[in-house]
């Protein structure tokens, strides 16, 4: 018996072609349906410094809270409910779990409670739920899903008192949490945060300017190789900006046909980042490559966390190796975007 | 393995699905050596990398080509890229990799993806306090 | 899945060394480690099973699992080399101080035995010979019946290439018989940068036959399963221990009987049924 050792595990990358003045462009949906954000590259060719305009999007992307050792029952907690779940969107994460270790926990914005379990604690719950998809023969680890805005689900419900028993008596699951609130912020955190443990934090902004890049012709190149590229530039490969490389390193070159950049800039931003500010951020681009050169064009790509129990949508996420689930867009001055969904072996097919 | 499926809904929209179809693996490693002071150019690396390959797969396995994207000398981590196919044979002939010209060596593999944007986004790095 | 778990980091009286190996142990991402106690006797003379350090003394702060909040936990256990069926002694007092018990069974009626009968956790599979026997279906499938697991460690491939060919053949030989199942990878580490990560043993574990799924659980769910086994045979073992408070006789009678009852749990315990 000897497995084959040519094989890779399983990966998906939908690559779309449309444009913003289409009716029927699924991007906002694309957007909005990553819920857990952790990092936003944006690449502006032939820019030097940050437009203003743009700056002040980054500065205002929502804060977001770290609550040490919340008690998994205060998510019920009838006042919370109240303000932070019914009205408004709320985002909340594990953070320092891992998904194909751990215990995890999402908190989706349509009030949507996601718990991944390992089979002791599942059982131990007593609560409804279905083995995860990637668990192979074994079943291992499972899935609750729980619509916190159902009626049976509302404070003093069946479903409720049942999960509260649950997490209060039989399984006391306490973890590091991250929050945040869409569009009340800390406020509407607040009856949570007050009995809690918790930091307050802005997303991380840093800012690189390149010089001498080569760059392949973002309208033709093929899917796989545009990503290799704009890889290459966000790890600051140097093979692009030189022509010097030595063939025994690296064979890695600039797909053809291919333009230099005199100049470019990279702007990233860390964090627990919404989707609401992430389409802002679309949104501005789009202004800004209205106000610029007619071949100029902007790349975004956004990175969701690595062990969120679900990546677009409710669909379920994990890890088997590495846990990517992000997406690149491609923004011309025309309207016309390329989005390029990628995902690893653990995870469904993007929208 | 590969399956390509295409629709048109409208002239301008165009949807492709590539289902393992990434030709490369990206890997994040960094070489840690006993002593720490020794020097190792990007060269050197790679000549280490290989006779790894070698005496593990032969001469068929010195024959992988894989590319080393970058390198930093001082923190000795580099970004290796290797066709999908010679993954599992570069990772194992780096996890087995014990010695460096007699001194003790390990390499700690940081991040392995099939996208090479993928490493620049790990939310496992998150610090936050 | 369940946390990553080496099971094995080989205990070195040199407490600088061992301190180094459970900090890189904790930083690679392992959760949970078992700081492992080598006995070999021998025909000649009577050697003493040693006893486990206690863990404050080995390490004075526990260092935390990379990206998690937590302490690495650390456990210890014994593995004793049997070269005849004498060298193991079911009831001894000593094992108990051990969270974990293995044996590595030399020949292949050892082995058969190991598989069968004894009151164990771990076998061991030699990776630094070629083996003198073939795993036979019968007892690999009886050790995985009992909720016995085997046992592959993987630093002598590192430290040299002789041992690395026997690691592979006699890993492939095992996954043969045992279909992957029941597998547990350590290290069996002596200095910190013969401990490799999580992933890397994942990767590994193909070389040796596994599935991509069947190695991570390897280092996870499976070793789970053995601290299970282990404290269901511990626990039955403390039957004994309390029977032994009552008068003198009627206990010496009671005793054997009740260890063959606790036996049986080991069996039967359903999270290895599956």
């Amino acid at each position: 018996m000897s497995v084959d050792l040519d094989q890779t595990p399983r990966s998906i990358l939908v690559w779309e072609r449309s444009s913003f003045l289409d009716e029927k462009n699924r991007i906002n949906s694309e957007v909005e349906q990553l819920h857990f954000n952790y990092k936003v590259s944006v690449l502006l060719p032939e820019c030097s410094s940050t437009p203003p305009h743009l700056e002040s999007v980054l500065t205002s992307f929502s804060r977001f809270y770290l609550v040490r050792n919340l008690p998994l029952h205060k998510l019920l907690d009838k006042e919370f409910l109240e303000t932070a779940v019914y009205q408004g969107s709320v985002y909340g994460l594990s953070y320092r779990t891992r998904i194909d270790e751990d215990n995890c926990v999402a908190l989706m914005p349509n009030g949507r409670l996601v718990l991944s379990l390992d089979k002791d604690s599942f059982q131990v719950l007593g609560f409804e739920g279905k083995p995860s998809t990637f668990g192979n023969r074994t079943k291992n680890r499972f899935v609750v899903t729980i619509d916190l805005t159902d009626s049976s689900m509302a404070p003093g419900g069946r479903g409720y008192l049942r999960l509260l028993t649950g997490l209060t008596s039989r399984l006391s699951l306490q973890m590091d949490f991250l929050l945040s609130h869409h569009p009340g912020g800390g406020a509407s955190l607040q009856p949570l945060l007050s009995h809690c443990d918790w930091s307050e934090h802005t997303p991380e902004i840093s800012t690189q300017s390149l010089t001498h890049l080569s760059c392949p012709e973002p309208q033709s190149c093929d899917p796989h190789s545009f990503l290799e590229w704009l890889g290459a530039v966000h790890t600051d490969v140097s093979s692009l900006s030189e022509n010097s490389s030595s063939n025994f390193l690296s064979s890695l070159v600039c797909p053809e046909p291919k333009t230099t950049l005199s100049q470019a800039l990279r702007v990233s931003i860390c964090g627990l980042l919404l989707p609401q500010d992430v389409h802002h951020l679309v949104q501005e681009l789009r202004c800004y490559l209205e106000r610029s050169r007619l071949e100029c064009w902007t790349s975004l790509t956004v990175h969701g966390f690595v062990d969120s129990p679900v990546s677009w949508g409710d669909r379920e996420h994990g890890v088997l190796r590495g846990g990517e689930n992000f997406y690149t867009l491609l923004m011309f001055h025309d309207h016309t975007y390329h989005i390029h969904l990628a995902t690893g072996a653990h995870d469904t097919c993007p929208p | 393995m590969r399956g390509d499926d295409k629709k048109d809904k409208s002239a301008g929209y165009q949807r492709v699905v590539l289902k393992n179809a990434s030709p490369y693996h990206y890997m994040k490693v960094c070489l840690v050596l006993e002593d720490e002071s020794t020097k190792l150019s990007a060269v050197e690396l790679k000549q280490f990398i290989i006779t790894g390959l070698k005496t593990l797969y032969g001469e068929v396995g010195a024959a992988l080509n894989f590319d080393l994207l970058k390198y930093d000398e001082d923190t000795r981590t580099a970004f290796l890229r290797v066709c999908s196919r010679g993954l599992v044979k570069l990772w194992s002939s780096l996890t087995l990799l014990g010695f460096y010209q007699n001194q003790a060596c390990a390499f700690r593999v940081l991040q392995v993806s099939p996208f090479l944007l993928a490493l620049t986004g790990n939310s496992r790095e998150l610090q936050l306090d | 899945m369940s946390v990553f778990m080496d099971l094995n980091l080989s205990y070195t009286t040199d407490k600088n060394r061992l301190q180094s190996v459970i900090e890189t142990a904790a930083h690679l991402g392992f959760s949970t480690v078992a700081i492992n106690y080598g006995f070999e006797p021998t025909a000649k003379k009577k050697q003493e099973i040693p006893t486990p350090k206690p863990i404050n003394e080995l390490i004075d702060q526990l260092p935390i699992v990379q990206g998690r909040s937590r302490p690495i936990r650390v456990l210890n256990r014994l593995t004793v080399v049997m070269s005849d069926s004498s060298h193991f002694r079911p009831n001894a007092a000593e094992y108990r101080s051990f969270d974990l018990l293995a044996v590595q069974p030399t020949t292949e009626k050892l082995f058969h035995s190991a598989c069968m009968l004894l009151d164990i956790d771990i076998i061991c599979i030699s990776v630094t010979e070629k083996l003198p026997f073939f795993f036979k279906r019968a007892p690999v499938n009886g050790a995985v019946d009992r909720g016995v697991v085997f046992e592959l460690c993987y630093s002598a491939a590192i430290r040299d290439s002789t041992m690395r060919r026997y690691t592979i053949a006699n890993a492939l030989s095992l996954m043969e018989s045992c279909k992957g199942k029941n597998v547990i990878l350590s290290s069996a580490a002596e200095k910190a940068l013969e401990l490799r990560g999580p992933y890397d043993i994942t990767n590994l574990g193909l070389l040796f036959g596994l599935s991509d799924a069947e190695a991570k659980e390897a280092i996870s769910s499976t070793c789970r399963s053995v601290l299970l086994h282990a404290e269901t045979r511990k626990t039955a073992s403390g039957i004994i221990y309390t029977t032994k408070t009552c008068s003198d006789s009627t206990c010496q009678q009671e005793a054997p009987a009740r260890s063959e009852l606790c036996e049986a749990p080991a069996a039967k315990r359903p999270h290895l049924a599956e």
